[in-house]
């Protein structure tokens, strides 16, 4: 019996794919999740790129915070899912393209949060933000498209 | 009601969604990312005035909603592709039922917060709670917000008729 074989047997496993509110519960929490984490983020980047610029920069990393609290809902939610048919979605290409996008996408979130926290990107209210941090942004947010689009195929493949 | 249901789906719109493969999961996709920018924008702005965030003046949040209404837009295009693909469907869901009837709550009080609130939003200094009444209109935002993508996840589980 392999790893996806031993997760799908068990007790989180059979409770999603076998209950009556396992798969509708995990599911919902994962869509609560999904506009936490990748709607508190698109636009935390989009205020990087430099729309609402009203909104002080300061202000970004505890946004960020209300991310990590979606990623944490969507990582439990998430890995429960995973379980009940982990060998059919580890065989699912939009899966193996969805995985890697979000975990780039949350590791250039933290980066992007440590920068803010090192005041490296503003000195001043008002002040340019580096270019590197603009690039970052335009990153996770092609990254984040790339997770919704993926993640929603899951069903297709 | 099902002379509606019978017209959407002898439609140009409701014939080209059944034959077309790819409409459905392509508007799957705009509404996903539609209602990340609806609830993204929406609860920096409501928790903004329930308390949060208080190095953000009030005012500051405003040009967020503009992407709420973008989100908004994108769920309502995507929304009528879905409606027009399998109206009776929807017409007969309990989840589906219960999400309009919350959709125009929570419009109206958008509406209200934009049209009465917001102007004298700016008036508030950052460090003071807002009055309860607009607290109260927040918290109902999110609290509808966040039922109707609920209650949309759980259209394919709940009765249906």
């Amino acid at each position: 019996m392999n790893l996806f074989e031993w997760l799908e047997a068990s007790r989180v496993a059979l409770w999603v794919s076998e209950s009556f509110w396992g798969y509708p519960l995990m599911i919902s929490m994962h869509a609560i999740g999904l506009a936490i984490l990748a709607g508190t983020l698109i636009m935390v980047n989009l205020r990087l790129l430099g729309a609402f610029s009203g909104l002080p920069t300061q202000s970004l990393s505890g946004l960020i915070n209300m991310a990590w609290f979606g990623l944490a809902i969507n990582l439990i939610s998430g890995v429960s899912l995973f379980s009940s048919q982990a060998t059919v979605f580890i065989e699912n290409t939009p899966f193996l393209i969805k995985i890697p996008a979000i975990l780039a996408a949350v590791t250039l979130a933290g980066v992007i949060q440590h920068k803010l926290r090192l005041h490296a990107v503003y000195r001043k209210q008002g002040e340019p933000i580096a270019s590197s941090i603009r690039a970052m942004a335009a990153l996770s947010i092609l990254l984040w498209l790339m997770a919704i689009v993926s993640g929603r195929l899951t069903a297709y493949f | 009601m099902q002379a509606v249901i019978d017209w959407m789906e002898s439609s140009t719109l409701g014939q080209w969604v059944v034959a077309t493969e790819w409409v459905w999961p392509a508007a799957e996709i705009v509404h996903f990312l539609g209602l990340s920018l609806l609830l993204g924008s929406m609860l920096i702005v409501d928790l903004r005035l329930l308390g949060l965030f208080r190095t953000i003046q009030y005012g500051a949040t405003h040009p967020l909603l503009r992407w709420a209404l973008l989100g908004f837009g994108l769920n309502t295009l995507s929304g009528i592709i879905f409606l027009f693909g399998d109206p009776g469907r929807y017409e007969a869901n309990v989840g589906f039922r219960i999400k309009a009837v919350l959709i125009m709550l929570a419009g109206l009080n958008a509406a209200l917060f934009y049209w009465k609130i917001q102007p004298r939003i700016h008036l508030w200094p950052a460090d003071t709670a807002p009055p309860l009444l607009v607290r109260s209109l927040a918290l109902l935002s999110l609290l509808s917000w966040f039922s109707i993508l609920l209650l949309g996840r759980l259209i394919p589980y709940v009765g249906t008729g």
